[in-house]
């Protein structure tokens, strides 16, 4: 293993990635709902404009916004021509795909759609809201889970009542969709009829100056209502499965030799068992990083937080392409790096597995 | 003294609690037609629409309220376990493990574990351009099928004359980048650009539903036995097992994949958990199930249209919340029998 | 780790019920709900209903719409403009604009600002192509060369919308747009011809467009209306404050159109309803508009709520309305649509769905139209009724459904948009009915994006869905005129005698000759029934009790919120 090994890893991640956002390209460019109809307006409102436009006016604005947008290009190097004779067409470097592929490699992620505003802003506005937050409800859940399992886990003789408790209590989580959990915890926690402790919005529309004291504990409060259904939704999917292999861990003869030696039982646990057993799961642990670029479409909107989630979601319902298509990209690119981070934690734990 | 099983999990009541709440569940999907219930699902009752549960009152009642387009809500979860029990547990059984095959694989073998002939190279190429109907297809296909069964009859006289270089003429299938790519791909795309190229396409029937489920959740899986496999393919019994002469399939289908497999037993009811919302998810965008079929899933999936109708989430949270427990009891059952065996011959 | 977690969760429940919610102050900005962002302030791109709303506090047109008349009242414009007919194919259009309209540094309003503006959305390479193909039917501006606020407008074609249609759009100025005054050398109608190499000038001028960038700074391009571009927080809030100098302040009488009394409006976008009902009852938001009909009922239920908020709920010229696929064989024939019509049952879909807030309808007018034709019955659930249609029609009951000779079942597909629980609804009702008769009917919910597509491809046989309709919509040509079948006429009706009743109710001047042609439009309607009208919907807002003169209606967005009167710690006028 080495930086050489490293390297090539990293590579192959960055071309899985743009191999993935290609294939997103190709397929939404040739689907049949197109994205002029959002701009253009629906036909049959019965307002007076609409029917002032004739269908040859409607079919020119058609023609006028295809052509700005680039959509009247053709949308690969080759294209195939269904029926009898099947023929196969070059088209060289006028195309789509190599358009957005040439400003791809010029660091230019494209101009959206509907506001032809450069993509790259528009992501960089919106991460500045996912990022942290999901960044800090990765790590309370990552600690949290393993601190739970490991408590989960220390029963020397009998089992005590509150692990079952929390056992059932997370799958019980588990059950619930992350809509109804998160409602739950509005509704409880920021409503006047029961306790009302917390503001309702995730970011509050007025807000202390930047910088201040107020400012951090307005903030503060702000985030703990997406950052407690964030940690909790994510929490058992951590948890059991640390726990499940944890108990298979303190089987094994190397824990029974541990405690031989006189240690205790949380010793045995921290130390010797939970490596071994964190392993396999590092890439459930890892999964959780993609999350800090894709954010959670639910929680956003709940919360209103301007975040990824949501601008993908708005971005896939008008068919705003360049904008989904680069989020593609970027959410692919992290779920690679992350797969690559597992991997080189785990080879870096566990000598035995290093590639020779 | 090595950590058991505590004696109290397998006394009776927690045992059948879990295996009768599952036979409930079976009874339930195959008996509800059967059923004399007070509303059929699927029927909104229009003057009933979000009400809560009534005990009392005239009429046919509501037992367990109605949902947001006035289904009632116990025919809805009677014949939702119906829907679990075709579409969401064969899914997710299916799911696990098509996931474990491809993981196991990928781990076992890696990229350069599998050997594949030369000659396989240009007969590839020859089929797709065939499929693709490139021009000149036939002129192509026959000259570079020439040249594969070229390249196998040289290999033959190479390796009868030159024993050594037989290995030289291979070239290795990157197994394991073909899995992590497709399980990336398919998790990286973003549900809603699924949404948006299936449904352009025409409505999926439960067929089509459970191609579509197995093909979104056995990254999960597969990652998982993947990494567990990693870690037991350097264990000394295989390489025993290598040196005894077993042939690579063998070893990974009776000793490897075994092993490699124990974290699925708790990752499996989790799983069910995750596709039966998914399921609601696609229903609630539009493709995926009929309106007209009852689902747990998409009964929770209605609460956002009624925030503070606590009986939507009530009855089929504690009815999937009852079915993981119980499943997660058997799984956990299961893989402690499993230890047992291995430790038995000891 | 457990003490941490729990200490600092607890410092911040200590921490926020220190500022627990207050009531309203006076000087407060007006907080009112928006569900989504409204992504760029570009007059020439207006994606959504909210971009509207800001741009039509931003900026001021020839005509602005009165939400308490339904009508167009002057704004930049001094009155109403005459109307003369050229010919048998222009209409003429004599506008005067006021004298005292000024732009922001003292420069008055003039017809080259218009004439600029309209040359503008023609320009090519601006995002304008909507707009562009709304004002395609003004062909020409003539000024006056003695008066700088005259100028006529010349249209293509005579339809009775023009006068108010072709006021309707912010005008810009051109001082700030288009210093060098290069637009001046096009003429309209060459910048409506599209060349295709447009000449180097006219990129140039879009590229400028383009750079200053209006759509997030608007400030940039400061309007002539009432308020600034306060502050936007992409995605969160925008907030708007009231010019402190405004030139129709000094007008006497003020009009209803040209008053603006909040000092600072603000929009907080909330995208969930949950979540902004509950903002609304800890005070930190002040309208809630466009609420659902059964979260209105609950708050209205709840003892606080009289006393703090005020509801205000009219009729909106929204239609729900069904739609059968004519180019189908088994519905080409009238006789099978009026019994499938049968088979719907608004009374309770009204009550179910809205909880009885909505007007229920025989045609596509609303009740409270002059128009109406109150001598047909109101379509109602008749299941007999639908069978004895059917059998009339030709089909006959036998084993496993209705035939009829030679190959014809009746079979029947419904789409409708997803994640609607008022579609799903009436979906399942007509399904439920329809199997009681022995009719099976698959539904298709469909996305939203999709579904245009298949409506459009006739990929259907039943659609439901909304209609937006307007409170001077005589003209149903869009939906029904054989010339708009690839267009908005969903349903594929061709029928030589609708169309020429259309074009008449059009060109009809006399209001008791247009009641007559409307009436005889809706009895044909019943009669061939090639659509269903289920009821029309009610818009319903609650608003805090010390804000008044909302303008409650049922034009899009439902209020003014440039009208409000904030009347803090004083009694609010009864609704």
């Amino acid at each position: 293993m080495g930086f050489w090994w490293v390297f090539t890893r990293l590579g192959r991640a960055l071309l899985t990635a743009w191999g993935i956002a290609s294939a997103i390209f190709l397929t939404v460019h040739l689907l049949p709902a197109s994205a002029d109809e959002f701009t253009l307006g629906e036909p049959n409102e019965l307002g007076s404009a609409a029917s002032l436009r004739t269908s040859a006016s409607r079919q020119a604005a058609q023609q006028a916004l295809r052509h700005r947008l680039g959509l009247d290009e053709p949308v690969f190097y080759l294209t195939r021509t269904t029926g009898p004779p099947v023929r196969w067409q070059w088209h060289g470097r006028h195309n789509q795909y190599h358009h957005w592929l040439s400003l791809l490699l010029h660091g230019n992620l494209g101009y959206s759609y509907r506001t032809s505003q450069p993509v790259a802003a528009l992501l960089g506005a919106a991460l500045v809201y996912t990022t942290p937050l999901m960044a800090l409800a990765s790590t309370l859940a990552t600690g949290l889970a393993i601190w739970l399992a490991l408590g989960l886990v220390n029963s020397p003789t009998a089992p005590r009542r509150w692990q079952t408790v929390v056992r059932t209590l997370l799958t019980g989580i588990q059950a619930l969709p992350l809509f109804s959990l998160s409602l739950a915890l509005l509704l409880l926690l920021a409503n006047r009829d029961l306790l009302n402790v917390l503001p309702a919005d995730g970011m509050g529309a007025d807000y202390p100056p930047l910088g201040s004291m107020a400012w951090v504990v307005s903030y503060g409060t702000h985030l703990v209502l997406p950052l407690l259904s964030l940690v909790l939704a994510v929490l058992p999917q951590l948890t059991l499965p640390l726990e499940a292999a944890l108990r298979q861990e303190l089987r094994a003869d190397y824990a029974s030799t541990a405690r031989a030696k006189g240690l205790t039982s949380w010793q045995v646990a921290y130390r010797h068992a939970l490596p071994n057993a964190l392993l396999p799961l590092l890439t459930t642990f890892t999964g959780l990083l993609p999350t800090m670029v894709a954010g959670t479409v639910v929680v956003e909107v709940l919360f209103a937080l301007p975040g990824m989630g949501r601008l993908l979601a708005g971005a896939a319902a008008t068919h705003d392409y360049p904008l989904v298509i680069a989020s593609v990209l970027l959410t692919a690119a992290a779920r690679m790096l992350a797969l690559l981070l597992a991997d080189i934690l785990y080879f870096w734990t566990d000598p035995r597995l290093r590639p020779s | 003294m090595s950590v058991r099983w505590p004696a109290v999990f397998f006394t009776k009541v927690p045992h059948q609690l879990a295996l009768g709440w599952l036979a409930l569940v079976v009874l339930a999907g195959l008996a509800g037609p059967a059923l004399p219930l007070p509303y059929p699902p699927t029927t909104p009752d229009l003057l009933h629409i979000a009400a809560p549960p009534a005990w009392s009152g005239p009429g046919p009642l509501h037992y367990l309220g109605t949902d947001p387009t006035g289904r009632d809500v116990l025919a809805e979860l009677l014949f939702g376990a119906r829907q679990l029990l075709l579409l969401s547990l064969p899914a997710a059984v299916a799911a696990t493990l098509l996931g474990a095959l491809a993981g196991g694989a990928a781990g076992f073998w890696g990229n350069r574990g599998l050997a594949v002939p030369w000659a396989a190279v240009p007969a590839t190429i020859a089929a797709a351009w065939w499929v693709a109907e490139l021009p000149q297809r036939l002129i192509l296909a026959l000259s570079l099928f020439a040249i594969s069964i070229l390249l196998l009859k040289s290999n033959r006289w190479l390796s009868w004359r030159y024993s050594a270089s037989a290995s030289k003429a291979t070239l290795f299938f990157p197994l394991d980048s073909l899995v992590l790519g497709s399980a990336t791909l398919l998790s990286a795309v973003p549900r809603l650009v699924l949404v948006m190229a299936l449904a352009a396409g025409p409505p999926l029937g439960t067929g089509g539903l459970l191609v579509l489920l197995l093909l979104v959740a056995w990254p999960d899986a597969a990652r998982l036995v993947r990494a567990q496999m990693l870690r037991v393919r350097t264990q000394p019994f295989v390489e025993a097992a290598r040196a005894a002469g077993l042939p690579a399939g063998r070893i990974w289908w009776r000793h490897a994949l075994p092993h490699a497999c124990r974290p699925l037993w708790a990752f499996a009811p989790l799983n069910v958990a995750g596709l039966i919302g998914l399921e609601s998810t696609l229903a609630f965008l539009g493709i995926g199930l009929a309106p007209t079929a009852s689902s747990w899933g998409r009964l929770l999936s209605t609460l956002p249209q009624e925030p503070t109708a606590w009986w939507l989430v009530a009855g089929p949270g504690l009815a999937l919340l009852f079915t993981l427990l119980a499943l997660q009891h058997l799984a956990s059952w299961l893989s402690a029998k499993q230890h047992a065996e291995q430790l038995g011959p000891n | 780790m457990r003490y941490l977690w729990f200490g600092s969760y607890s410092l911040a429940l200590l921490l926020s019920a220190c500022s627990s919610p207050a009531n309203r102050q006076a000087g407060d900005p007006i907080r009112i709900r928006w569900a989504r962002d409204p992504e760029t302030l570009d007059p020439l791109v207006q994606p959504n209903q909210n971009t509207v709303e800001a741009i039509n506090l931003l900026h001021l047109g020839l005509l602005q719409l009165n939400f308490q008349t339904s009508e167009y009242d002057p704004a930049l414009a001094e009155a109403l403009p005459a109307v003369q007919l050229l010919g048998d194919s222009l209409t003429q259009l004599d506008y005067h604009l006021r004298a005292a309209a000024t732009w922001d540094d003292g420069h008055p309003v003039l017809a080259t600002d218009v004439n600029f503006t309209l040359k503008l959305l023609n320009c090519p390479g601006l995002p304008s192509e909507g707009v562009r193909s709304q004002f395609g039917f003004i062909q020409q501006l003539q000024l006056d060369p003695t008066d700088p606020r005259h100028f006529k407008l010349v249209c293509q074609g005579q339809a009775p919308e023009y006068p108010w249609e072709s006021g309707d759009f912010p005008i810009l100025p051109e001082a700030t747009l288009d210093p060098t005054h290069s637009l001046r050398q096009f003429s309209l109608a060459s910048l409506q011809q599209a060349a295709k190499t447009p000449p180097t000038v006219l990129l140039a001028f879009a590229k400028r467009y383009q750079t200053l960038s209006q759509g997030y700074y608007p400030n940039r391009v400061p309007g002539c209306g009432p308020y600034r571009l306060a502050g936007w927080q992409p995605n969160r809030s925008l907030t708007f404050e009231r010019k402190a100098t405004w030139w129709a302040d000094r007008l006497r009488p003020a009009p209803l159109v040209l008053q603006a009394h909040p000092k600072i409006i603000k929009y907080v976008i909330l995208p969930d309803d949950g979540a902004a009902m509950l903002a609304l009852r800890r005070h930190e938001l002040d309208v809630y508009p466009a609420m659902q009909a059964r979260a209105f009922q609950r708050l209205k239920a709840l003892p606080f709520a009289q006393q703090e908020l005020a509801f205000y709920s009219s009729a909106s010229y929204d239609l729900l309305y069904a739609g059968f696929n004519t180019r189908r064989p088994t519905l080409r024939d009238k006789l099978t649509r009026q019994a499938l019509s049968c088979l719907f049952d608004p009374a309770g879909l009204l009550a179910g769905t809205q909880l009885g807030q909505g007007q229920r309808t025989v045609g596509l007018l609303p009740p409270s139209s002059p128009f109406y034709n109150d001598s047909l019955p109101l379509p109602t659930y008749d299941p007999a009724c639908a069978a004895q249609l059917l059998r009339r029609a030709g089909w006959q009951l036998v084993a496993g459904g209705w035939r009829r000779p030679p190959a014809q079942r009746l079979v029947l597909s419904l789409r409708y948009r997803a994640n609607d629980e008022t579609f799903e609804t009436v979906a399942l009702q007509f399904r439920a009915a329809a199997a009681k008769l022995d009719i099976p009917v698959e539904l298709r919910p469909t996305e939203a994006t999709t579904l245009n597509h298949t409506l459009h491809a006739g990929d259907f046989d039943v659609f439901v869905r909304i209609l937006k309709g307007s409170p001077s919509g005589f003209n149903f040509a869009p939906i029904l005129h054989s010339r708009a079948v690839r267009e908005g006429n969903f349903v594929g009706y061709t029928s030589p005698t609708t169309d020429s009743l259309l074009e008449a109710i059009v060109a009809a001047g006399p209001p008791a000759r247009k009641r007559q042609l409307l009436r005889k439009f809706q009895v044909l309607l019943r009669e061939e029934s090639p659509l269903l009208p289920l009821f029309f919907m009610s818009y319903r807002l609650a608003a805090d009790r010390h804000l008044s003169h909302l303008l409650p209606s049922g034009l899009k967005p439902g209020y003014s919120a440039a009208a409000i009167i904030s009347s803090d710690g004083l009694p609010a006028a009864p609704h």
